[in-house]
């Protein structure tokens, strides 16, 4: 797995740039990795996916103005995949299938909490089939927003799309599976 | 009659801005002014702050997949080692 380490000449000044670089990537290889997991088809593709990104990022270093390092790599990391994976996963963004079956609150080293054992008791199956019905455009907002955390201009950067579009279709997403809720456990005040 | 048209368009006017005021986000915060007029509101409309409580409760579930995802600290350590190597390579 992984990439042989090929890069292009740079700066004298690289030594420099060098760790400086790493300082910026380093916290966000989780969540570059986390988001890869949802686009690629598994853990070996998003750790290639990764680290060609981070490759790429290296090589355009220079261009980069250090603000939000995060949407910036997020932003690379979707061209990336777009290069690599054309032909075999287009333009699908958070899978909720790779998320559903993963069951991570129940992974996690902690134990649940009862809130969290009640939801992934009885809120799993209607809440699974509202995210599923949903457009994937709506989806991967709300995938990666909602389930990932990440900010608006971070999903955004991920969808290739502006801050307003992601907005929009967080919004219509999150209605409709809220309405689609209307008779669960979510809606009825035991969880709130 | 007055007085139900005002609540009506004041909730369509919450409505619209209920997630962002949830989210907070640096891309889309409401202004001081929004923030109050909407507070005020959910105060006293029992429907609107039952609309809040359902996107909470949604993104709280939601959340709950958050790990699901999980990433394997051997694979963030590998990453880590690949960003080195790039390093490495570039001062060799």
């Amino acid at each position: 797995m992984g990439f042989s380490v090929v890069t292009h000449p740079r700066h004298s000044d690289d030594s420099a740039q060098g760790p400086a670089f790493r300082e910026l990537v380093e916290p966000e290889i989780e969540v570059l990795l986390r988001v890869a997991l949802t686009i690629t088809n598994g853990a070996a593709d998003a750790e290639d996916l990764v680290q060609e990104t981070l490759l790429r990022a290296y090589r355009a270093i220079d261009r980069f103005d250090g603000r939000h390092p995060r949407a910036w790599l997020l932003t690379i990391l979707r061209n990336t995949n777009a290069n690599m994976h054309r032909r075999q996963r287009p333009g699908v963004i958070g899978d909720w299938e790779l998320i559903r079956t993963a069951r991570p609150a129940f992974g996690r080293p902690e134990l649940p909490s009862a809130e969290d054992s009640f939801v992934h008791e009885e809120l799993h199956a209607d809440l699974d089939a509202a995210v599923r019905a949903l457009d994937p455009r709506f989806r991967a907002a709300l995938i990666l927003v909602d389930v990932h955390d990440l900010s608006y201009s971070e999903a955004a950067a991920v969808m290739g799309v502006p801050v307003g579009t992601l907005m929009s279709r967080l919004s219509r997403a999150r209605d409709r599976v809220r309405k689609a809720l209307r008779s669960s456990p979510l809606t009825r005040g035991d969880l709130s | 009659m007055t007085g139900t048209l005002q609540q009506m368009l004041t909730c369509l006017w919450s409505a619209r801005r209920i997630q962002r005021y949830l989210d907070a986000d640096p891309a889309a915060r409401l202004t001081p002014g929004e923030i109050s007029r909407l507070e005020g509101h959910l105060a006293t409309c029992e429907k609107c702050t039952r609309v809040a409580a359902e996107h909470r409760a949604l993104h709280r579930a939601l959340s709950l997949w958050s790990g699901g995802t999980g990433v394997d600290p051997r694979s963030v350590d590998r990453v880590r080692d690949f960003l080195a190597a790039i390093h490495d390579k570039d001062t060799a």
